[in-house]
């Protein structure tokens, strides 16, 4: 008799993979999510279709208002003026959607990813701002650090033993650092002069505030998680 | 609805040889046509579900750890049941909106018997089961609530249950625990009280949640002191309908336990004559107007439904749970004609996952001399069913607990 070695029923003689499980009768099974045909592989199909279906929409969705604005705008315009502000941005709108459906929860993916689209979608906007030259001195600094703090949060994350108020007063402090790094940015691009205003009032304000967190976390809850925190 | 939150039950039974995959391809094609109205996809309108006809038979998949998963009823053409094989066992698992358990066993009967026979056994199959090839006859598509309605006062308001005190499991939420005594040694058991066998073990499921009540009780107060079981009544005894639709309610036998502490023969007899008199068909006519009035109402009817799902949804979550504490059902005796009855080993029923207020279900189901008692359980505690079968142990009645693999 030809019998599965995952399933235990036996197949016909002509069958050279078993029809649940998709293995050869004497393969074993290492992983549960190794099996071909059972309910949650039929589940598993499910939302890979529906991640599709909603691609698909957004992709129209995106085609429709390029379309759209770029024939707005070459009848009340007579040539492409606004619309191409709109055209890159809905453009990277639809790439980043595209990112987050299909790279699941691939951090090392997704952040590159993102931060490549976007730098790009501002060099263009950069480009067709004539004169003005703001990418390489407000626009590329910025976007790295935005990436650079959130890949730190991110990290932070994944290896904190505990997952809770912590990560917020991090998040809080790199915020912080953000601003004031933004203000630096845009005062040297500006007037080539920096002194510093309304990043540190926030940096002043944002600090006590993530000081309550950081107490709350270690010393009152002793590590509440963030999801049972927040549970609604 | 969540994975884990789903509305599907399962009934299987054991052959005697590992399943011939082949032969259960063809009787799986053969049952389909048999039962058109079970080939039916989910379909979405304005105002309601619908059920659309499809040709495909259902789909045969290998058997996973955790038993009555979700299905992907999003899916164009999927199917609202499926046959689900492991060694020697054939199961069959139905959305509750499909049919109830009578439908399913009707099913699993014609099933087993196709397959048996295709695989070379000779049956003689009497007029147990309904055969491949024989002409299907209207009252089985009929819908039996709605023939059997007629607009009734509705029961008087219930109090809110008392829940069981566990904490939920992590996801995959849900642990099966089979057990098997013999049908004698209960049956005998349950007529020394001068009750049913149902009764007997709604009875030691009502006791044996009375000692967690108390323990409880002595640890912190208690908001909430009812305990009430949900009983599912097969109404195609009551009310003359061979529908394969769902057609079942239930009885809701209770303790109030601001009452005091009950004996075993309080419950008992607490249980029986409540059994009894909410099995009445006046009684049972009065719950049926209450339940099918709802979808009655125009104003119901034209909600659309997206609002519909949101409030049937919460309804579920809360206000259902919250009219009782555990479910006990039983699909009773199943007998299967001539030589069937040789040829499959035993009959298992698994009912849909509890919600995470009831946490605790049993399914019961007797075949030849064995008795399957089934707990779902999704909390991180298996105190209620120490205690039950312990219960039963200390009465006399041997217990043994069954590996799923």
């Amino acid at each position: 008799m030809n019998i599965c070695a995952n399933c235990g029923v036996e197949l016909d003689e002509g069958l050279k993979n078993c029809p649940l499980c998709g293995k050869a009768p004497g393969e074993k099974i290492n992983h549960p999510d190794e099996v071909g045909n059972s309910p949650s592989a039929i589940i598993q199909l499910q939302k890979k279709e529906n991640m599709r279906y909603l691609w698909e929409l957004f992709g129209i969705i995106a085609f429709s208002g390029i379309t759209v604005c770029t024939i707005v705008d070459l009848l009340i315009s007579k040539g492409l003026a606004w619309s191409l502000y709109s055209d890159i941005s809905i453009a990277a709108a639809w790439i980043i959607i595209t990112l987050f459906l299909f790279a699941g929860k691939r951090r090392l993916v997704i952040i590159p990813s993102l931060a490549v689209t976007i730098l790009a979608a501002l060099f263009l906007i950069d480009l067709i701002t004539s004169g003005q030259n703001w990418f390489i001195k407000v626009g590329l600094p910025i976007t790295i650090a935005v990436f650079a703090v959130t890949a730190l949060i991110s990290v932070l994350y994944r290896d904190a033993r505990l997952k809770g108020l912590n990560i917020i007063a991090a998040a809080l402090f790199a915020l912080s650092g953000l601003c004031i790094l933004t203000e630096i940015i845009l005062d040297s691009y500006l007037f080539n002069n920096v002194v510093l205003r309304w990043s540190l009032i926030t940096a002043v304000s944002v600090l006590p505030v993530a000081l309550i967190l950081i107490f709350y976390h270690y010393r009152l809850k002793k590590g509440n998680r963030l999801d049972s925190f927040f549970h609604v | 609805m969540s994975d884990d939150l789903t509305a599907v039950f399962r009934v299987s039974a054991t052959v005697m040889e590992p399943v011939k995959y082949s032969a259960l391809r063809e009787a799986v094609e053969i049952t389909a046509k048999r039962f058109p109205y079970f080939n039916v996809s989910l379909g979405s309108g304005l105002f309601w579900h619908f059920l659309e006809f499809n040709k495909q038979p259902p789909r045969i998949l290998a058997e996973e750890d955790v038993p009555c998963t979700s299905f992907a009823v999003r899916r164009k053409d999927e199917l609202l049941y499926r046959i689900i094989v492991r060694g020697r066992k054939i199961s069959v698992e139905f959305i509750h909106i499909l049919t109830d358990g009578g439908g399913a066993l009707e099913y699993l009967k014609s099933l087993l018997y196709t397959y048996l026979t295709i695989t070379g056994n000779s049956i003689d199959p009497a007029d147990k089961i309904m055969l491949p090839g024989t002409p299907l006859a209207d009252e089985e598509f009929e819908d039996g609530y709605n023939k059997y309605f007629r607009k009734l006062p509705p029961p008087s308001k219930m109090l809110k249950v008392w829940h069981l005190p566990f904490r939920l499991n992590k996801r995959p939420r849900l642990k099966v625990i089979q057990s098997e005594v013999y049908t004698n040694e209960i049956l005998e058991k349950a007529r020394s009280y001068k009750v049913s066998l149902t009764e007997y073990l709604i009875s030691v499921y009502m006791i044996s949640l009375q000692k967690i009540y108390l323990e409880e009780k002595k640890r912190r107060r208690q908001k909430h002191h009812i305990m009430r079981i949900e009983v599912p009544v097969n109404l195609r005894r009551q009310f003359p309908s061979k529908t394969m639709r769902n057609f079942s309610l239930y009885v809701l036998p209770e303790l109030d336990m601001r009452l005091g502490i009950y004996s075993f023969d309080e419950i008992l007899r607490a249980v029986h004559h409540q059994l009894q008199m909410s099995s009445e068909n006046k009684q049972i006519a009065r719950l049926l107007s209450s339940n099918v009035s709802y979808e009655k109402l125009f104003v119901v009817r034209i909600l659309p439904l997206f609002i519909k799902k949101m409030a049937i949804t919460s309804i579920y979550r809360g206000f259902a749970s919250r009219r009782w504490t555990g479910i006990v059902t039983n699909l009773g005796l199943i007998t299967l004609p001539g030589r069937m009855q040789e040829l499959v080993d035993s009959v298992e029923i698994i009912p849909p996952p509890p919600n995470p207020n009831i946490k605790v279900s049993m399914g019961l189901v007797s075949f030849k001399d064995k008795l399957k008692i089934c707990f779902c359980n999704i909390s991180q505690s298996n105190e209620l069913e120490r205690l039950i079968l312990k219960h039963l142990n200390d009465e006399g009645i041997r217990v043994k607990i069954l590996n799923n693999k």
